[in-house]
């Protein structure tokens, strides 16, 4: 048991070392960071001025209820950017750094390695989807007197095993492509995008799709979080939500760590471990 | 061979490579049909280096140097073959495995460009899991012994070639490795600095006796560091032996520099006159005969100094890969 404790403990410090090194990283630039949220913030007000669009040019519907609930999807949505990006940069980036090599022959485990880089992009994106929510909610001076936001927080923190085990099989991409493995990343991204209702019910999309719906973990994720926040739900009326998140989340981890293992395996066979080609 | 940091046999690496020809026809039918051609970058090599021992790993580009170095690390898969590093098979990625061994890469970096060296070091702290009672003081002698001391605050990318380079080296070896593959450490670095890593490498592998194998286009990094030299030219092994006796194997010449009071007089009866530098002038001559000759010119000329060298080592390459070309 004492062995299996300090396994445990040796490789949570390595995971604890990308953990700091992405601080490093994020603090080094943090004024650029800055910038890149502002683009957030505006990107999101754009989103929800639709439903200040709507109700001008003559339609009937609950403003602050539809503004918040696309203020709800345009941050969920943000959040899932920067967890998927991190996880995508796991490789994209260490090959544009020129590190990759070095990365892949440190005596780490991957499953610590990408964990390093899950629980990093978690914190980050959790910081900054409080942050833009908060701006948003000022900006457009949004009523949510019933909500309840520590669920809300819950839920998502249950939805993000689920988005890392995504992020996880997208990542080995760039590791199989290193040309075009960055841009098919998006393709579940985008996927995730249509089928999960960011920005609509998943009622209003074709029967095949709310199959898919059914599957992603974004579509309880969100569902939830428009309950905690607009109905204020607690984490006891959540439970059909969160099931599935976990059963999800249960599954997408093993699994993304077995494709990416494989693609590891297919890049020291083909070569694809260097900054090029 | 069971007593060998590093043992390889029949070590190949093939790799398929795209190939078509330009144009636009070419690039539509290989839409539909694409062509590739086997490449044997590394083919059959055997060879074992000993604890301790530095030896030089010597061929020209794409000769497979890199490539067997990668897989020496684990960072490549082999075709077929065996490689061993300090008893493990460096594929399988064991850990205990990974924490004795570094690869330096003259063209690459394992330090962030963004952050200072001293960031970076503390992440290799984590993941190679130093205690920091023995990663401090480590981490303080290799940059008292590179003199990087005010370089390791600055971001890396803020840094010239061969500082970069040094404060690569520390942080490659932070966890003492025991068998260090160096590709091309001095590569690009002025020669103050390349004699700077050359004495810091025969001091790391004295003070804790490494294995270390080097490449290096610079036969000066080779003569000041490796006994032995492995030769490799379209991933087979030339030769394998010491660096002397490179010479002796396939340069059939030594050199005889001589001064004479007389610098004009026509000494090609001698042998082949190389260059004449004012009154000294240098022969190639049979090695066979280089005795023979060398008395002959005190005998009959009037000489002020005479010296009997072996041909510069990268003369000595040069021929190695031109007789490998020749059918």
């Amino acid at each position: 048991m004492s062995t299996l404790g300090t396994t445990l403990r040796s490789e949570l410090v390595g995971a604890g070392g990308v953990v700091e090194r992405n601080y490093y990283l994020t603090k080094r630039y943090i004024w650029w960071d800055l910038a890149w949220f502002i683009w957030t913030v505006a990107n999101t007000l754009t989103i929800v001025f639709i439903a200040k669009g709507i109700e001008a040019q003559g339609g009937t519907l609950d403003v602050n209820r539809v503004a918040t609930s696309l203020l709800i999807g345009a941050v969920v949505w943000a959040y899932l950017g920067v967890l998927f990006e991190f996880l995508m940069e796991t490789v994209a980036w260490e090959r544009w750094e020129g590190t990759i090599e070095y990365t892949f022959m440190a005596p780490l485990s991957r499953s610590m390695h990408l964990a390093g880089m899950g629980v990093f992009s978690v914190l980050y994106g959790l910081l900054r989807a409080i942050f833009l929510f908060t701006v948003c909610i000022w900006f457009f001076d949004l009523s949510v007197p019933d909500a309840q936001f520590m669920a809300a927080l819950v839920v998502l923190a249950i939805a993000s095993i689920s988005f890392l085990g995504i992020g996880m099989m997208t990542s080995v991409l760039p590791l199989i492509s290193p040309e075009k493995g960055t841009q098919l990343g998006w393709i579940a991204q985008g996927t995730l995008l249509v089928v999960s209702g960011v920005y609509y019910p998943v009622d209003v999309l074709p029967t095949w799709m709310q199959w898919l719906a059914k599957i992603s973990p974004a579509t309880y994720a969100l569902e939830a979080a428009r309950a905690a926040i607009l109905d204020g739900q607690g984490l006891s009326t959540m439970w059909d939500e969160i099931w599935p998140l976990l059963i999800i989340g249960v599954v997408s981890i093993p699994l993304g760590l077995w494709i990416f293992a494989r693609g590891e395996r297919y890049a020291k066979k083909h070569g694809k471990l260097k900054r090029s080609g | 061979m069971t007593g060998a940091a590093v043992h390889v046999a029949e070590l190949e690496k093939v790799f398929d490579v795209p190939e078509r020809e330009g144009g636009l026809r070419a690039a539509a039918k290989g839409l539909v049909r694409r062509r590739t051609r086997e490449v044997r970058a590394v083919d059959g090599v055997s060879f074992g280096i000993e604890p301790g021992e530095i030896v030089g790993f010597l061929g020209p580009n794409g000769a497979g140097k890199t490539t067997t170095l990668k897989m020496l690390s684990g960072l490549l898969y082999p075709t077929g073959g065996e490689a061993r590093v300090l008893g493990h098979v460096p594929s399988k990625r064991e850990k205990a495995f990974l924490r004795r061994i570094t690869l330096v890469m003259g063209n690459r970096n394992q330090l962030q460009w963004d952050l200072p060296a001293l960031d970076s070091f503390e992440l290799n702290r984590a993941i190679y899991r130093i205690p920091r009672e023995a990663f401090v003081p480590t981490r303080d002698e290799l940059i008292e012994l590179l003199e990087v001391g005010d370089l390791v605050r600055k971001p890396v990318r803020q840094l010239s070639l061969g500082e970069r380079m040094k404060v690569e080296i520390v942080g490659s070896l932070l966890h003492q490795p025991q068998v260090l593959f160096l590709d091309e450490p001095t590569i690009g670095l002025d020669v103050t600095m390349q004699k700077r890593i050359r004495s810091f490498v025969a001091e790391y592998n004295r003070r804790h006796g490494a294995t270390v194998l080097l490449t290096s286009h610079y036969m000066a990094d080779v003569q000041a560091l490796c006994k032995r030299v492995i030769v490799i030219h379209h991933g087979s092994i030339l030769f394998d032996g010491p660096l002397a006796g490179l010479a002796d194997q396939f340069a059939a010449w030594k050199t005889i520099g001589v001064a004479l009071e007389n610098g004009q007089i026509d000494l090609g009866r001698y042998g082949e006159v190389l260059h004449r530098d004012g009154d000294w002038v240098t022969l190639r001559v049979p090695k066979a005969e280089t005795s023979l000759v060398a008395a002959r010119l005190l005998a009959e000329q009037s000489v002020l100094d005479l010296t009997i060298e072996e041909p510069p080592i990268e003369d000595v390459i040069e021929l190695v890969f031109a007789q490998e070309r020749a059918p």
